[in-house]
């Protein structure tokens, strides 16, 4: 229903919005990659208290980016604020082995909620510039989104942050990927 | 800038400041020094000195620059000026430049009235400070010849330029050190001394010392002064010897197996010590440097012990921001005490486990915005909004009455369930406004916080919306134009179609992204601390600067018990706590809907009975007996109607 008036908004104005969140586990580098694809600056990695929230166009397509902070404590602030979410990137940082298991976790706890179920999913394999870190190919398979994951549409990219490489291709699937429905 | 300023610049930045902090209480060891130094710590700047003979020259042309300036001060105090009130004339003139906006505070203006004559003097000779600055740049390229400011942070950031700043802290820095001039009249005449520059007592409290604290403690005394302020000694005393404890713990734990997931707070510690003011300089590791910066050290003992000391809150994100400001001006075991005085007396429960701290000093600010800042308040806070969904059972009720009254019919929900701009100001509490206001401002708050106590929090919160009152609203005006329907005017059908239900909802959510955009960024323009101080804070005309310490103190009881109530009534009634939290803004499916709203309103009903009545307000209802008969007859009617 959201979509197809949206759809409509798009057709008549030429444009559409989409209201976006943004999760991983602190220092996945959400933050780094809002900072990038709005500004096209780098900005020093610090621990994001709440929230931030920016507008970045893409094409035709308003993306309203919330890039949520990282402490699981202070979720309960703002968990009841994303019901509407158009889609939902999840960001991982593919350089920290110990804490891949944890961010599965999470993943899955965050997307088996029932105002996650119609929503289209991106991962970003973050931080690919490091040597160690895992390709997008490794994380989806652990991840094993293929085998969980029936009825959503879902992306696993590699990017890093700091060139922006892999995030106009997230941000541009996820506007295919919501298009027709 | 000419050529050789730009070469002194980059000069100084290659020669990559930093140094062991006085991990060991800075404060003491302070030499004589004007805050208008381009750092705060004597041993950094010496050490620099030393290894390089321009930056030498540099301290030599700065001292000569000082003296000039403290000379021409004591001109300006000839002039009779005791109670600091010409002061304020010429700072602001000489800070507000062109905004015309010396206005002042009311006490300030009957006074410029008799004294005419001497601030006209006192202007011109502000004027003829300026004039040497203002052509032979050279003295303040010089103070300031690096990127960072006095305390080590990087001047710019994504909304202040480097260039930006420079301007300001041209003028400002001699607000500061006229301000100090004044500070040290004050000490000297009350008979304290000061000792190296820093000193250890202070005056009892007045109107005066508060107005003084207002305008700024000198930065080289804000340790010692939050110190005094905050009563950190009595608490020191009361625990002597618990922190050298508390590090023989912390000692061993973190040279045990990092892999320990026993302590899962050391973990989420241990991430945030880098990315702890990774801009500053005492945060950042030396080119040549062996090992973590000494800050970042002092930053993980501190934290770990205090999670140590306090497992109801172990550690929160926002404290190590809090740590890491307090450790830039105390040592470490000062800085832990204050640590935990901050999160205890001025932010109580903000940083628990549970949250309820935070979501009550929220419900607090949303009363105090309702009561003084109405306009925001309906733009953050539309009629219909205590749900997105636009209800059913609203439009029920608010059909009977005229449009005026319908947000005071929705009465006190929005304590249970926040307005969305809470999602924001709730970050300015937790931080205690690190990150979200600029450094200057955020020091005069702390100074305020710690002398006035956590009532200033608030205030100051009011005064920010205020500031930005303009900015937000702007785009309502735009809104209304833009769309014909307003979210919140849907009459019609007793049944709603999805179609307007998404319609609001899209509407609600671009009002909430303009707030946050407005919430978000219009703080960090506050380059200047004047500007809160002077357009809000000393002006008798906004009301909220009547709030004391006794009325938000009261607030805070009064929203406790309303949010205490609110959930006793709804494991009363068997509204699902869950759902009702979060229906605020989910559209939870058609039965479940009504069920809801029901058990809603009649919790809403039962509770709106006590409406919050400001002191100012004599009508205002404060306490109702009746509630307990209202909630029994509801409570009946429900299991009737099963």
């Amino acid at each position: 229903m959201g979509n197809s008036i949206s759809k409509t908004l798009g057709r008549l104005f030429g444009s559409r919005e989409m209201k976006i969140l943004m999760l991983g586990l602190d220092n996945a580098g959400k933050t780094t990659i809002l900072y990038k694809l709005k500004l096209n600056k780098i900005k020093t990695s610090t621990p994001t208290v709440g929230f931030n929230v920016e507008t970045v166009k893409y094409k035709n397509v308003k993306f309203n980016m919330w890039d949520v902070g990282g402490q699981a404590r202070l979720r309960p602030l703002w968990r009841h604020y994303f019901p509407a979410t158009t889609a939902l990137i999840f960001v991982i940082d593919s350089n920290d082995d110990d804490r891949l298991i944890e961010a599965k976790e999470e993943l899955y706890s965050i997307i088996s909620e029932k105002e996650m179920e119609d929503v289209v999913l991106l991962v970003w394999a973050n931080k690919q510039d490091l040597k160690n870190a895992k390709k997008p190919q490794e994380i989806s398979e652990f991840l094993e989104l293929d085998r969980n994951l029936k009825n959503q549409q879902w992306c696993v990219i590699g990017s890093n942050a700091l060139t922006g490489q892999g995030l106009v291709e997230g941000l541009s699937w996820i506007s295919n990927n919501t298009n027709n429905k | 800038m000419s050529k050789d300023e730009t070469t002194i610049k980059k000069m100084l930045v290659d020669h990559k400041i930093d140094g062991p902090l006085a991990a060991k209480g800075f404060g003491p060891k302070y030499s004589l020094r004007s805050p208008s130094v381009p750092n705060l710590h004597a041993k950094v700047y010496t050490e620099y000195n030393m290894s390089d003979p321009t930056v030498g020259n540099a301290t030599g042309g700065q001292g000569t620059s000082i003296n000039e300036e403290d000379g021409t001060l004591s001109v300006i105090d000839m002039y009779g000026d005791d109670d600091n009130d010409i002061d304020d004339i010429v700072s602001s003139r000489a800070i507000n430049l062109g905004s015309g906006n010396d206005d002042g505070n009311d006490a300030d203006d009957l006074r410029s009235s008799t004294q005419s004559e001497n601030i006209f003097n006192t202007t011109s000779i502000n004027n003829s400070i300026d004039k040497p600055n203002g052509t032979g740049t050279g003295k303040n390229v010089q103070q300031d010849a690096q990127h960072n400011d006095r305390y080590g942070f990087k001047k710019q950031n994504n909304s202040i330029s480097e260039s930006d700043y420079d301007r300001w802290w041209l003028d400002y820095s001699k607000y500061c050190i006229r301000r100090k001039h004044k500070w040290q009249l004050l000490l000297e005449k009350s008979g304290l001394p000061i000792v190296d520059d820093s000193p250890i007592r202070f005056p009892p409290k007045s109107e005066k010392l508060k107005r003084y604290v207002r305008k700024g403690i000198p930065a080289e005394w804000r340790g010692n002064a939050w110190w005094y302020f905050a009563r950190g000694q009595e608490k020191l005393n009361k625990h002597k010897g618990l922190y050298d404890k508390l590090l023989v713990k912390v000692d061993k734990m973190t040279s045990q197996n990092k892999n320990d997931k026993t302590y899962p707070d050391l973990d989420i510690i241990e991430r945030d010590l880098n990315r702890t003011f990774p801009d500053n300089i005492h945060f950042q590791k030396e080119v040549f440097q062996n090992g973590e910066p000494p800050m970042i050290k002092s930053l993980r003992r501190v934290l770990v012990s205090f999670s140590l000391y306090n497992p109801k809150i172990g550690y929160c994100q926002s404290m190590n921001f809090i740590a890491g400001l307090l450790l830039l001006f105390l040592d470490e075991e000062r800085a832990f005490w204050m640590l935990v005085i901050i999160t205890s007396r001025y932010l109580p429960g903000v940083h628990d486990i549970n949250l309820e701290g935070v979501n009550i000093d929220q419900g607090v600010l949303m009363l105090c915005v309702k009561e003084y800042l109405p306009e925001i308040w309906t733009y953050i806070y539309p009629n219909h909004s205590d749900t997105t969904v636009d209800t059913e059972s609203n439009r029920r009720t608010m059909s009977s009455v005229p449009h005026k009254t319908q947000s005071s019919m929705m009465k006190n929900n929005f304590l249970y369930k926040l307005p969305p701009i809470t999602l924001c100001t709730a970050s300015w509490f937790m931080s205690c406004f690190i990150g979200v206001l600029p450094i200057e401002t955020t020091l005069r708050i702390w100074d305020c916080m710690f002398y006035e106590e956590s009532h200033f929090l608030f205030k100051a919160s009011l005064s920010i919306l205020k500031l930005s009152e303009h900015d937000l609203l702007k785009h309502t005006k735009k809104r209304y134009h833009s769309s014909s329907r307003l979210p919140y005017s849907i009459t019609g059908s007793n049944h709603n179609s999805s179609g307007d239900l998404l319609n609001n909802k899209m509407h609600q959510d671009e009002n909430d992204m303009e707030i946050f955009q407005v919430i978000q960024t219009f703080p960090k323009k506050l380059l200047n601390p004047n500007d809160i101080f002077d357009k809000i804070i000393f002006k008798k005309k906004f009301s909220f600067n009547r709030l004391d310490q006794e009325e938000i103190d009261r607030c805070r009881k009064y929203v406790t018990t309303q949010r205490n109530k609110y959930k006793r009534y709804v494991e009363l009634i068997g509204n699902d706590d869950k759902t009702s939290e979060e229906s605020s803004a989910t559209l939870v499916n058609k039965e479940n809907l009504d069920k809801t709203q029901d058990a809603d309103d009649i919790i809403n009903g039962a509770l709106s009975s006590e409406v919050y009545g400001f002191k100012r307000n004599l009508t205002g209802v404060h306490w109702n007996n009746s509630l307990k008969e209202k909630v029994r007859q509801m409570k009946k009617k429900i299991d009737g109607d099963e």
